[in-house]
């Protein structure tokens, strides 16, 4: 009885393993390394796979893994189109010439404001940086009217922030781009000296603004939005700092096609896809992001896009670029 | 030997690629070294590991020597469930039990009416020692708790008879000959401490770690100047393990027969409040957390949870992590005879690499196998296929079936061998009736390790699997990444449970001493 369990593993193992086709080398279907995760972004492209007759495979994983992934493959990246949840990942993959230009047509259904400058990379939707704040700890009349103001000593210990998180380095990165370098320093080292919580990520510190263990955090608009649809008593809202404040900057996801694609045309195809009417609502819709084309308006719920800071980062005219804002971070003393 | 050697240099491949990338990207080694912040963060990443590997050998050892051989009452089933923790990805474990114990959280909301209504800050070391050892004890309960279950109770028994007290006996007699198995344990957590990200990220302790994942793009010189760095760390602690293992007591495992159990009188209920406030730290309380989620999700408004979509990853997590499990342990017992029977040289550096492979963290391991295949003549079609992700979880994990493998190895007295020579049988049926049987126990307890390592993994997964494979580890991520407690919920239980299945088909059923 034992024996046979012994022998009979190893045998399910290369049975297994024999039973893998060998499919990667399939050039005929389109490759999609997504930074989006599944749960927001598949219906779109099974969608797109039904639609175009266009066969998909795709590889889901953190933005940052992906782009490292796809600079270790080099020539022999399987990847056709990627999809990133922030600039910071599509910027480096097009730092290192891994991207291809994509076509005027497909440019021009978005705002110059969020695209790349180069024209390697397009925003499909966006993400609001808002300060989440309990209800119950903090009247909204005391809420400032700029981020800036947060380093004010009365709000010591009192705002969350998620330093390694990438949409926390991207709002300093266009901190930077917008008002230079001496004030995001300065802004970062005056949160550091306020001894602003640091949290893990954005879910870490809208489930610590519910519970009351800290008033107020710098966040990405939707987690709250999420966090209350599954219990909607907590306490917790968005606030949108006015007037177009750095701090309600619009973080856009990025599609972009592989310089090193085999399946150019059908790439392209996705991403105008992406941008298309119907999927700009879906994100309306399904997921309470900013569509960025095709005159879609947000949800309700959402501050008009005009009333906020949009800006997209140029990495090469910024000094340094995201490698940069990590030193600002690292040296403000905000991790320590 | 030339068996040896290979596995060697497989498992000497993250470190190769490490390497390459630090000359390739010209990286500031020595700058890096000698620097305030990365001396900082590696004295972090030491203390943590020395306080958590400290604390996990008197908690993993205590725990195995409780189940095994005490009267406790319900052994048989903290049996199957001490074992467990091990198996929540760290940032998971860290999140649910925070979130139970934060300040507003469960148990204040529990406890609030009775006077406890402000809990514990549990962030920065304090927090990451306890979270640690809590969800790695494991890796030294399961070799310790392996290598009582074949001791010989005569020298016990002889004791006792001589009138030495339970306490006496224990330090005296039990602990010198479950030395190695505590060393090889608390070796894996003290890996696995500096390897961690997870766990240190959520609780706020910025360890070697941390840092090479927040510069893992956008200053990727430094992230593989620290990677070396840990790297190297690891391989020294590993040759200073080894250097002192060498002193180890050897015991053989002959005549297991029944353990001798002791009985703890008036103990017993001690032991059994110490054994539950572990495990509802390690184990109730966040799958309590994850319940009270996934409950709260699920009969909420935004109900629309699919159950059945945990399906076909439950299968992929459990097929994929057995065959892991498997391949490990045959991949490095030769390794293990040749370092624990016949000393010899080129296996102790084949398990040095194999074993201080696993404080490299697994992005870098999952970035290592990416580039030896892609680069290496013929795998390239292998890319991206079941087998190279397995053959990543055997680099990752060969660390944990290594010391168990090796503990089970020097447990089979040689004059047995030599015995069944003598009356003609070949080398293989000596292996299959006089080895394998007896380090049966050992084995299975190395491959436990690996099992519940692999259903676990976040990053290699992610990044090796075969396209459209989905686990329970990524389907948690997916979830985790955008705030969907509920789904994640749902699938960390299961992974839990099936855990818990598996533990039980494997450790339970095969105990002698139930």
């Amino acid at each position: 009885m034992r024996r046979t369990r012994l022998v009979a593993l190893p045998l399910l193992a290369l049975a297994l393993v024999a039973a893998v086709p060998a499919c990667t080398s399939d050039s005929e279907r389109l490759t999609i390394y997504s930074g989006r995760s599944e749960d927001i972004i598949e219906p779109l492209l099974v969608e797109f796979a039904e639609e175009t007759g266009i066969d998909i495979d795709v590889r889901y994983g953190d933005s940052a893994d992906l782009a490292l992934l796809i600079n270790e493959e080099g020539d022999q990246s399987p990847a056709d189109v990627f999809l990133s949840q922030s600039p910071g990942a599509v910027g480096f993959l097009d730092q290192q010439g891994a991207l291809a230009p994509l076509d005027e047509s497909i440019l021009d259904l978005v705002d110059a404001e969020n695209r790349a400058s180069d024209g390697n990379w397009v925003g499909i939707s966006g993400r609001v940086r808002v300060l989440v704040y309990n209800t119950d700890d903090v009247d909204p009349a005391d809420l400032p009217d700029s981020v800036l103001d947060l380093t004010d000593p009365a709000f010591e210990g009192d705002v969350a922030v998620a330093p390694s998180n990438a949409s926390f380095q991207d709002f300093v990165t266009a901190m930077r781009s917008e008002l230079g370098d001496d004030v995001a320093e300065e802004w970062l080292t005056g949160m550091a000296d306020n001894d602003a919580p640091v949290y893990a990520n954005n879910t870490a510190i809208v489930e610590a603004v519910g519970r009351g263990e800290v008033p107020m955090g710098l966040v990405n608009h939707y987690y709250n939005v999420r966090a209350k649809e599954e219990d909607p008593s907590v306490p917790s809202e968005n606030y949108t700092f006015p007037d177009g404040d750095i701090g309600s900057l619009l973080i856009v996801t990025a599609a972009s096609v592989l310089e090193t694609s085999d399946l150019p045309d059908e790439a392209a195809q996705l991403v105008e896809f992406l941008l298309s009417e119907d999927s700009q609502e879906f994100y309306s819709e399904e997921t309470f992001e900013y569509p960025l084309a095709a005159g879609v308006e947000p949800a309700d719920s959402l501050a008009p896009l005009d009333t906020l800071s949009v800006d997209t980062i140029d990495f090469d005219e910024l000094g340094g670029g995201l490698e940069r804002t990590r030193e600002l971070i690292e040296d403000s003393g905000l991790e320590d | 030997m030339a068996v040896s050697m290979l596995i060697g240099l497989v498992f000497a491949g993250p470190f190769l690629y490490v390497l390459w990338r630090n000359i390739t990207l010209g990286s500031d080694l020595w700058g890096e070294l000698t620097s305030a912040s990365t001396l900082r963060a590696m004295t972090r990443s030491v203390t943590l590991a020395t306080a958590v590997s400290l604390s996990t050998a008197a908690l993993g050892t205590a725990l195995a020597w409780l189940t095994t051989r005490t009267d406790v009452p319900g052994r048989r089933l903290w049996r199957v469930l001490a074992p467990l923790p091990l198996v929540f990805p760290s940032f998971v474990g860290a999140a649910a039990l925070l979130a139970a114990v934060a300040p507003g959280g469960l148990v204040e909301e529990l406890l609030g009416p009775v006077g406890a209504d402000r809990m514990p800050d549990l962030n920065g070391f304090d927090g990451a020692w306890l979270v640690l050892t809590l969800f790695t004890y494991p890796y030294v309960y399961l070799p310790v708790a392996a290598r009582l279950t074949l001791l010989p109770s005569s020298l016990e028994e002889s004791a006792r008879l001589l009138g030495r007290g339970p306490w006496s006996v224990f330090r005296t007699i039990v602990l010198p000959q479950c030395q190695g198995a505590i060393w090889a344990g608390t070796l894996l957590v003290f890996l696995y401490t500096i390897s961690d990200f997870g766990a240190v990220k959520l609780l706020r302790y910025n360890t070697l770690t941390t840092q090479i994942y927040a510069n893992r793009l956008f200053d990727r010189s430094q992230s593989f100047a620290l990677a070396l760095i840990l790297a190297l760390l690891a391989l020294g602690v590993v040759v200073a393990e080894r250097v002192n293992a060498r002193r180890a007591v050897r015991v053989e495992a002959i005549g297991a027969g029944r353990p001798h159990v002791v009985h703890l009188g008036r103990w017993r209920f001690v032991a059994l409040v110490g054994l539950l406030a572990v495990l509802v730290g390690a184990l109730i309380g966040p799958v309590a957390t994850l319940l009270y989620w996934a409950v709260r999700g699920l009969t909420g408004a935004a109900g629309s949870t699919d159950l059945a979509t945990v399906a076909a990853p439950t299968i992929n997590t459990a097929v994929i992590g057995l065959i892991t499990a498997v391949v490990a342990v045959i991949v490095v017992l030769p390794v293990a005879f040749l370092t624990t029977r016949y000393r010899s040289r080129t296996g102790g550096v084949a398990n040095t690499f194999v074993v201080a492979g696993f404080a490299i963290p697994g992005l870098v391991v999952a970035l290592a196998l990416v580039f030896w295949v892609l680069n290496a003549p013929l795998l390239g079609s292998l890319y991206q296929t079941l087998p190279v992700l397995i053959f990543a979880y055997v680099v990752h994990f060969g660390a944990q079936s290594m010391r168990a493998a090796q503990v089970a190895v020097s447990g089979v007295p040689p004059r047995m061998g030599d015995a069944a020579r003598m009356l003609g049988a070949g080398p293989l049926r000596r292996l299959s009736t006089v080895d394998l049987p007896l380090m049966a126990p050992g084995l299975v307890a190395g491959a436990g390790l690996v099992l519940l390592s692999t259903m676990k993994e976040l990053p290699a997964t992610l990044l090796l699997r075969p396209t459209n494979v989905d686990t329970l580890s990524t389907e948690i991520w997916n979830a985790a990444e955008d705030g969907f407690l509920t789904d994640m919920s749902v699938s960390a239980l299961v992974l839990v449970a099936l855990s818990g299945v598996l533990t039980w088909l494997l450790v339970m059923r095969r105990d002698p001493s139930r």
